[in-house]
């Protein structure tokens, strides 16, 4: 007890005398700058999650044939989540003569739980948000029906036993589009009115939608609670399952942000590593007289060790709190780009913050902390004594057990840990070296240079392992602000450019085979951009090397949607230009015929399904096919191309009826050209993405600010490194200064000396910075985003002078004390 | 009169580049409770390892120590401490102030390490009596180099210590100044009946001590005390 009050007034006492000042500058930087990003990024995450939430209607969306048991409902509103219940099955629907299928959907009040309906008041007229759902005796139709049925809005139709009015034109639907199973066009209904339909007799094809809102929190409790109790014929959907394109996006989002944060915490362990060793070394003379007073080594650790626990919930304390008044600052900023329904900043990014001072400050800044332990009592006698050098294997295994832990939480993936730690590891050993040899070779430039200039260089040479370690620290600071710039131009780039202005906005399908030939000579004739035309034959996959496939997927698992219903399959002579193979082969020409099928990676992960595996598929006259699992392929599921979860070689599924399918770009005036389609190929059905990828460019959008935004964090961060760096040469420069002085240096030839020793600093750091980036962007691309990766020539040329001018600016405006103090305070003061 | 710090046949070598440097040799003698010591020699004689040896800062590396009692070869660095903080104190040439703490901080430092409840008031006290009762609140840089070893002394005694040991006390300071101190060190010695082993370039100071050690080349070449030669 003593002890530990004994530990907090030496705190205080330190604090009073400003030694705990980088420190605590650093950790509070470092876990404002993270936990900014952590806020920022989690509060961004859930938004653009409930913007995806808003295209799905819901949340959570329960499917089931059959009503589900009470319970079911009634927990989720113990829980606090709202519900609502959506019927969909097909039926007929007729207008005199004309009788058409049509997809029923049967909504209550409530309904869409998030986003909204898009409404119009004539077919493809202006847009507005719908309020509500059609009132008993109405419904509200897809456009594209009315002039199958010759039907005008305020006119009305047959739907079973009643007549109901069409009031208004759906635009867009919740829950409804991006699934292209669903061919028939829509018919939105009241609830109330299909009790009196007479439609739903016993075995007609319905499907029952729960859809679910509420907390974030609320809603993964109860998906805990449901999934083990879900039978083979329920599929639980939220936004990731159903819709492919958005899940990829948010994915992609998530990691650009993940890395960007890991660039901040990189930087912020260096500033703290920096600070605790100066911390250390200006307590060596404290520690040796303690120890000359009576404390034990075990004393002297009892009284650091609660300091630095004290410092660094503090520190992060106030960094949390810092970073929480960042992001609030962000958003207020941000508000007219980012969705209006933002939820509050959570809990976990705070905690996480905290978690994250304590991890950073046992990973840097312990190991040099614990060699106050060891300073000898002899000391007092003579100042040369110092401890023994740590450990490297301390030093950096410490470092990097703490950033290993800390990169693992903030991306959760182990590929992008691991190749970032790798490459940082391999960059560092590499580098050292190269920052030494670099110094080395600077030596040259000390010919026909002035007094001031030699000078400068003079204070890297005598100390070529720190000036190696400041090289260091100054490089990796480049080299997450390059790295983070890197992220922002290139591969944001390279990701928007696979969403291209003219990239395809509808899919057209249904076109019927004798059809084909006339349907291409249409798009030629009319100059619209096409994809290939693929067939599409319908099908279950039943078994997975005579396994049922009920029984491959863990329970609630639908395969990504691709099992238990039916599947759109196709066949194909060549790959699609973005997807790749990852094992087996593609096809030639040889293998026309033979019964292989290719099959989406992610879904042959699920499945357990490799290469030579066999599966059996069933189709829609009874009949079974079992092929073989010739190759696994990577799919770009947010490209708006046609893509297939399996694709049969060619000449495989000719017994099979099939309907043709494309994607097409139609610009906005060529939609008379679209309208003609359709009244020219009945059969066929257009599917408008423009709401879909509108909603992609959205998130494209955000990330690209949130970037941007984080990218200023790690400039703080990198600010930090710099000022402890500085911080940590300064004590020498202000004694040599002083001595200079004494000994007749002019305050100009220190300043420009000064100024020389950094700039040299600077650019050697940024030739070392370009070095790891190089090495590291290089891993980035090919292992981790899988893009082609070109030699980054700019890197070499711009961050060198970059370095310099920083760095060099930096440093002469630290070391101004040097001279404005009195060379007497300065002897004095040591 | 009891012995309070003994050495016999203490050497102490050191490993260099160019072999093995003996810095002490045979080196024998014992100092009484109460008595006053100065170690004198030219520089380099090895008159500062000695009094580490002495004061248990360091082991040496032939012969045997004792101090208040203790073998100090038997006990660990550990050990070694927890004696300094029950017997010793200290003043240095270069004051070893703690440059963070203020004078009164710094006297309160090893009573706060003892566990004294009250330090404060202890070393407030001992600060009125080297003359310091206006500077308490001030920084070591804030002291004149006479005003900080007054502070240093008023710590050494702070834990009242059996044993002082001062390496050149007065070595950074003017004349007038450094005959000051040594009266302070010798009134509190007087008051406080410490036994004092100081190591001197200062003629003045040595000739106030009981008893002189003489070191040249690292042996003991003279011990004479105020009434005659011993060796
Ligand atoms: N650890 C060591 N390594 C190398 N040489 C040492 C070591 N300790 C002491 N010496 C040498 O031993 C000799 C005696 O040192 P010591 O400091 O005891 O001398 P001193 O008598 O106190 O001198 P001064 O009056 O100048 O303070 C010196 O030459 C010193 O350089
Ligand atoms: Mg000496």
């Amino acid at each position: 007890m003593n002890r530990l009050k004994l530990a907090w007034r030496l705190l205080l006492r330190d604090w009073r005398a400003g030694e705990l000042r980088i420190l605590f500058a650093a950790l509070v930087i470092a876990v404002g700058a993270t936990s900014a990003i952590g806020f920022f990024t989690d509060r961004l995450q859930r938004a653009m999650g409930s913007q995806s939430a808003e295209l799905l209607g819901a949340d959570l969306i329960l499917r089931s044939p059959r009503p589900v048991a009470e319970t079911w409902l009634t927990h989720a509103t113990t829980l606090g989540l709202r519900h609502s219940e959506a019927l969909e099955f097909p039926s007929m629907v007729l207008r005199g003569d004309e009788m058409r299928l049509a997809g029923i959907k049967a909504v209550q009040d409530g309904y869409p739980l998030r986003g909204s309906l898009r409404i119009s008041d004539t077919p493809w007229g202006v847009e507005r948000a719908g309020d509500g759902i059609p009132p008993p005796g109405e419904a509200w139709a897809e456009a594209r029906l009315l002039p199958l049925l010759g039907l005008e809005v305020g006119q009305a139709l047959t739907l079973g036993d009643i007549e109901l009015k069409v009031t208004r034109v759906v635009a867009f639907e919740p829950g409804g589009g991006g699934n292209f199973a669903a061919l028939a066009p829509r018919l939105l209904v009241n609830r109330a009115d299909i009790e009196h339909a007479g439609i739903l007799g016993p075995g007609s094809r319905i499907s029952r939608n729960y859809l679910f809102a509420g907390e974030i929190a609320a809603l993964e409790r109860y998906k805990r609670w449901l999934m083990p109790q879900l039978e083979p014929s329920h599929r639980l959907v939220d936004v990731r399952e159903d819709r492919p394109t958005v899940g990829a996006a948010l994915e992609r989002a998530e990691r650009y942000l993940g890395l960007a944060s890991l660039a901040a915490v990189l930087l912020a362990g260096v500033a703290i590593a920096m600070g605790a060793r100066r911390y250390s070394e200006r307590h060596f003379d404290v520690s040796a007289m303690l120890r000359c007073l009576g404390a034990s080594q075990d004393d002297i650790l009892a009284l650091y060790l609660p300091q630095l626990l004290l410092l660094g919930l503090i520190g992060s304390g106030v960094g949390v709190a810092l970073g929480a008044l960042v992001q609030a600052g962000l958003f207020q900023l941000l508000h007219e780009l980012l969705p209006v329904r933002l939820p509050p900043p959570g809990l976990l990014p705070a905690l996480l913050g905290l978690l994250t001072g304590l991890v950073v400050l046992a990973g840097f800044a312990l190991p040099p902390i614990l060699r106050l332990r060891q300073v000898p009592a002899l000391r007092v006698l003579r100042r040369e004594l110092t401890p023994l050098p740590l450990r490297a294997w301390l030093v950096y295994g410490a470092a990097i057990g703490a950033m290993t832990l800390l990169m693992g939480r903030y991306t959760g993936s182990a590929t992008l840990t691991l190749s970032v730690l790798g490459g940082a590891a391999a960059a560092l050993i590499l580098l050292g070296v190269l920052a030494w040899l670099l110094l080395r070779a600077s030596r040259a430039l000390r010919h026909g240079a002035g007094v001031a200039w030699r000078y400068g260089l003079n204070n890297l040479w005598r100390r070529p392992w720190a000036a190696s370690g400041q090289i260091l620290a100054f490089g990796l600071t480049l080299m997450a602000m390059a790295l983070i710039a890197l992220l922002r131009n290139d591969l944001l780039a390279t990701w928007q450019a696979q969403l291209p202005e003219r990239a395809p906005n509808h899919f057209v399908v249904n076109v019927l085979p004798d059809e084909v030939a006339r349907f291409e000579s249409f798009l030629q004739d009319h100059a619209i951009d096409s994809a290939q035309l693929y067939p599409l034959v319908r099908g279950r996959l039943t078994a997975v090397n005579d396994t049922p496939v009920e029984q491959v997927l863990a329970p609630g698992d639908d395969g990504g949607g691709a099992v238990n219903r039916e599947l759109n399959l196709t066949w194909s002579n060549t790959l699609q230009e973005d997807n790749a193979i990852v094992a087996g082969r593609w096809w030639t020409a040889q293998d026309a015929g033979q019964p292989l099928v290719s099959l989406e990676a992610k879904l042959a992960e699920r499945l357990g399904a490799r290469v030579g595996d066999r599966l059996l598929f069933t189709f829609g006259g009874g009949s079974e096919l079992a092929v073989r699992v010739a190759s696994l392929r990577t799919v770009k599921w947010d490209s708006f191309k046609p893509n297939f979860f399996v694709i049969f070689a060619p000449g495989v599924l000719d017994a099979q009826p099939a309907t043709w399918m494309t994607s097409l770009y139609a610009a906005p005036e060529q939609r008379a050209a679209m309208a003609q389609m359709v009244r020219e190929f009945p059969a066929v059905t257009v599917i408008d993405l423009e709401r879909l990828m509108e909603q992609v460019r959205r998130i494209m959008e955000q990330v690209t600010l949130a970037v941007e935004y984080v990218l200023i964090f790690v400039l703080l961060a990198g600010f930090a490194v710099l000022y402890a760096a500085l911080q940590s040469s300064l004590d020498e420069r202000l004694y040599e200064g002083a001595l200079l002085r004494t000994l007749g240096a002019s305050r100009y030839q220190l300043r420009a000396g000064h100024l020389a020793e950094y700039a040299l600093l600077g650019l050697l750091a940024g030739l070392f910075a370009a070095a790891g980036s190089e090495l590291i962007a290089w891993q980035l691309y090919t292992r981790v985003f899988q893009l082609d990766y070109v030699f980054k020539w700019p890197l070499w040329l711009l961050l060198p002078p970059i370095g310099a001018a920083l760095i060099g600016a930096a440093g002469y405006w630290g070391t101004r004390h040097v001279v404005r103090r009195s060379p007497l305070a300065v002897l004095r003061a040591l | 009169m009891e012995t309070i710090v003994s050495a016999e046949q203490v050497g102490k070598q050191v490993e260099v580049a160019s072999g093995t440097l003996t810095i002490l040799q045979e080196v024998s003698f014992a100092v009484a409770a109460g008595e006053s010591l100065a170690i004198i020699g030219v520089s380099g004689s090895g008159k500062s390892t000695l009094l580490g040896l002495l004061a248990g800062l360091d082991l040496p590396s032939s012969g045997r120590i004792t101090l208040a009692g203790e073998e100090l070869n038997a006990l660990d660095e550990d050990g070694r401490a927890r004696l300094r903080g029950q017997k010793v104190g200290f003043v240095f040439q270069t004051f070893q102030l703690l440059p963070g703490l203020t004078a009164l901080e710094n006297v309160m430092l090893p009573l706060e390490l003892a566990g004294n409840a009250a330090a404060m008031a202890q070393a407030t006290a001992l600060l009125e009596r080297v003359g310091l009762a206006q500077r308490l609140d001030h920084y070591p840089k804030q002291l004149s180099g006479g005003e900080q070893q007054r502070v240093a002394i008023a710590r050494a005694f702070a834990g009242s210590p059996a044993l002082l040991f001062a390496d050149e006390p007065t070595g950074n300071l003017d004349a007038a100044t450094g005959g000051r101190i040594i009266d302070l060190l010798f009134e509190l010695n007087a008051e406080q009946g410490t036994t004092l082993i100081l190591v001197t370039h200062d003629d003045k100071l040595a000739g106030r001590c009981g008893r002189r050690l003489h070191l040249d080349g690292g042996r003991v070449v003279a011990d004479e005390s105020k009434n005659g030669v011993r060796k």
